[in-house]
């Protein structure tokens, strides 16, 4: 039981991360902390593909040693000393979207603050339903 | 509202714990995610890329319409933040 909640809790904080940033993004009123909510999530999302990235026992980057010493020769990559390169990968690509959706979202944000002097979404509901 | 929202983010959590029970422990290197594409880019990425870091032969080499796409995220998103700016300030 121990060792079962050792090994699991990791994906039990991402999940309570991801839980508040999710209910952030619900219930504040204010569009900028739900902006926050929604990048809390996404680093929660990150954090959980990064951690299936980990071995365990002495590994290092992937970034291959001794590379260029063989020249030609085929070393025998030993795939346990080198952490899993593929979560990092789709992890940049998942950063990008992150800061694009960043950007466009407080882009629009400054559009409505423009148009209606406020961020509160009951604002600006009630000076819409006014016309 | 307030409430309705808590209480779905704590379903919607337990949910996600239930599921975490079936995943693999912690820095286990035989898990799913580590053994099959990414062992072989680990053998290969010398031979076929000449790059010593992984994750540049695997983001520029072998996933490079992903990067393709991603670069067309970035530009769509600057095009729409250059857009949603630009129109109020020349009224």
């Amino acid at each position: 039981m121990f060792e079962f909640v050792v090994s699991h809790y990791n994906y039990w904080a991402y999940v309570g991360l991801m839980m508040i940033g999710f209910y952030a993004m619900m219930a504040k009123r204010n569009l900028i902390k739900k902006i926050i909510g929604m990048n809390i999530f996404q680093s929660a999302i990150i954090l959980f593909y990064i951690s299936t990235s980990v071995k365990k026992g002495g590994v290092t980057v992937p970034i291959l040693e001794h590379a260029h010493k063989g020249h030609g020769a085929h070393h025998a990559v030993d795939i346990m000393q080198y952490a899993n390169p593929l979560p990092h990968v789709l992890m940049l690509t998942a950063i990008v979207v992150m800061v694009a959706t960043l950007g466009v979202a407080v882009a629009v944000c400054i559009m409505i603050y423009r148009r209606y002097g406020t961020l509160e979404e009951d604002e600006i509901i009630m000076s819409i339903k006014r016309g | 509202m307030r409430i309705l929202s808590f209480v779905t983010a704590v379903l919607v959590g337990a949910a996600l714990i239930y599921g975490s029970l079936d995943m693999p422990q912690w820095g286990d290197p035989h898990s799913a995610a580590s053994t099959h594409v990414s062992s072989y880019y680990l053998h290969h990425s010398m031979e076929h890329t000449a790059t010593p870091n992984v994750v540049t032969s695997i983001l520029a080499d072998y996933r490079g319409y992903d990067t393709l796409g991603e670069t067309t995220v970035i530009f769509t998103a600057g095009m729409a933040c250059i857009l949603l700016l630009r129109r109020e300030r020349s009224r």
